[in-house]
């Protein structure tokens, strides 16, 4: 039985990670906006998470403990180029030429820029809550910091992408909701 | 609107994420009814959430390449793994399917048995490198190997040593282990590295190339092989 049971969870260990490969993909890219270096750290991510499965005690946690893993890949892989993390200074390097703004479409190529603008602690709170859909407080456990850090970096960042988006939406007529109306 | 009645921006985050008590929730709703720059706020706030969102529902895929030299390298075993990868692709997207490329024709084919076995490289130790092919000899010759075992060795980071040609003390040794049918495999993106530091990477012939080291180590744990690291 408990054999049985072990292997099952196994199994259901791999799916869950085969399931969010796409999601911590698309994590990682909103950090780093690079697709190679994004795909290092999702296989990064995989490998450490298989070699240190029995530590998953609650399979319902997963989800959050592998973008726990990767949100570690990340400062792991900036520890080793000794790229000082001090969170809020931290500036992504600019990497877009006009060439790609040619090819994607205009808006999203914009409110990426603006995300890679914020600095990285900004950043990884913004697309956690706005992404994944995350609480925050499984954010705050993603990336070991307090509940009111979540808070005030996301604010922090919204303000910021607002003041870099905001007339630009207005310019290219995005939907928006007129009012904010109670909806049962 | 009265001074008490100043919402921060971190409530109004909140408000937008559903983070809030419903009392709280209400009173902020009562406020926007009654005031246009709370109301315009808010919907700044929502604005923003869908912008970042809308920018991330496609995000571009990863360049990659693969080459495979092995002995195993059949044109009859690349068109499996097309001909699967395909397959799966079309079933469950790209990401289902990108594991399941040329190098892992034979993984592709055979579904995975308890006797699979990958050993991982990922020092350029020569008593390491060394350890890994007593091991896979071991496996291969040693008590219990049985005529289905298959093992892979991967080299990645400072173990790409192994696989180059211009490094490796044990060319003869691979070349020996390779007609046992073990596969060896080279990241390329340890090869990609070195090249842009200008050096010129050869691997010995018995060596196939897979797009990334720990992809295939993934790969290989999901499907039930036995890893080791060495």
């Amino acid at each position: 039985m408990g054999i049985l049971s072990g292997i099952n969870q196994k199994r259901l260990f791999r799916t869950i990670l085969t399931n969010n490969r796409e999601r911590l993909y698309r994590m990682a890219f909103s950090w780093t906006h690079d697709p190679a270096l994004a795909d290092d750290l999702v296989q990064q991510t995989c490998y450490q998470a298989l070699r240190k499965q029995r530590h998953l005690r609650d399979i319902e946690a997963a989800d959050a403990w592998l973008f726990r893993i990767l949100a570690n890949c990340l400062t792991d892989h900036h520890r080793a180029r000794r790229e000082v993390l001090s969170g809020d200074e931290l500036l992504m390097v600019e990497k877009w030429t006009p060439e790609h703004a040619t090819q994607e479409d205009q808006i999203a190529q914009r409110v990426r820029k603006a995300v890679a603008a914020l600095p990285l602690a900004h950043r990884q709170v913004v697309t956690l809550v706005d992404l994944e859909g995350f609480s925050y407080a499984s954010v705050a456990q993603i990336l070991d910091i307090p509940v009111g850090t979540v808070m005030s970096r996301l604010s922090r960042g919204r303000r910021a992408l607002r003041d870099h988006l905001l007339d630009f939406a207005a310019k290219s007529g995005m939907d928006v909701p007129a009012k904010v109306r109670r909806i049962k | 609107m009265k001074k008490d009645d100043i919402i921060s921006d971190e409530q109004l985050s909140a408000f937008t994420d559903g983070e809030l008590e419903s009392d709280e929730e209400n009173r902020i709703f009562t406020l926007s009814e009654q005031c246009p720059e709370l109301d315009a706020r808010l919907c700044q706030q929502r604005k923003i959430k869908e912008m970042v969102q809308h920018a991330y529902r496609d995000v571009p895929e990863p360049r990659r390449r693969d080459k495979r030299a092995g002995p195993r390298g059949s044109l009859f075993s690349l068109a499996a793994a097309a001909v699967l990868a395909l397959a799966v692709g079309l079933a469950g997207g790209w990401f289902a399917s990108r594991s399941l490329e040329a190098g892992s024709a034979a993984a592709a084919v055979a579904p995975a048995s308890r006797d699979t076995w990958l050993l991982h490289v990922s020092t350029s130790d020569p008593v390491r490198m060394q350890r890994a092919l007593d091991r896979a000899e071991e496996l291969m010759t040693g008590g219990g190997a049985s005529s289905n075992r298959q093992v892979e060795i991967v080299a990645n980071e400072a173990g790409l040593n192994l696989l180059r040609s211009d490094t490796t003390p044990f060319a003869e040794r691979i070349r020996a282990l390779a007609e046992q049918d073990v596969l060896f495999f080279a990241c390329n993106r340890a090869i990609e590295r070195l090249q842009e530091r200008g050096v010129e990477v050869r691997l010995v012939p018995e060596a196939n190339t897979h797009y990334s080291a720990l992809d295939r180590v993934v790969h290989r744990m999901q499907q039930g092989w036995t890893y080791e690291k060495i």
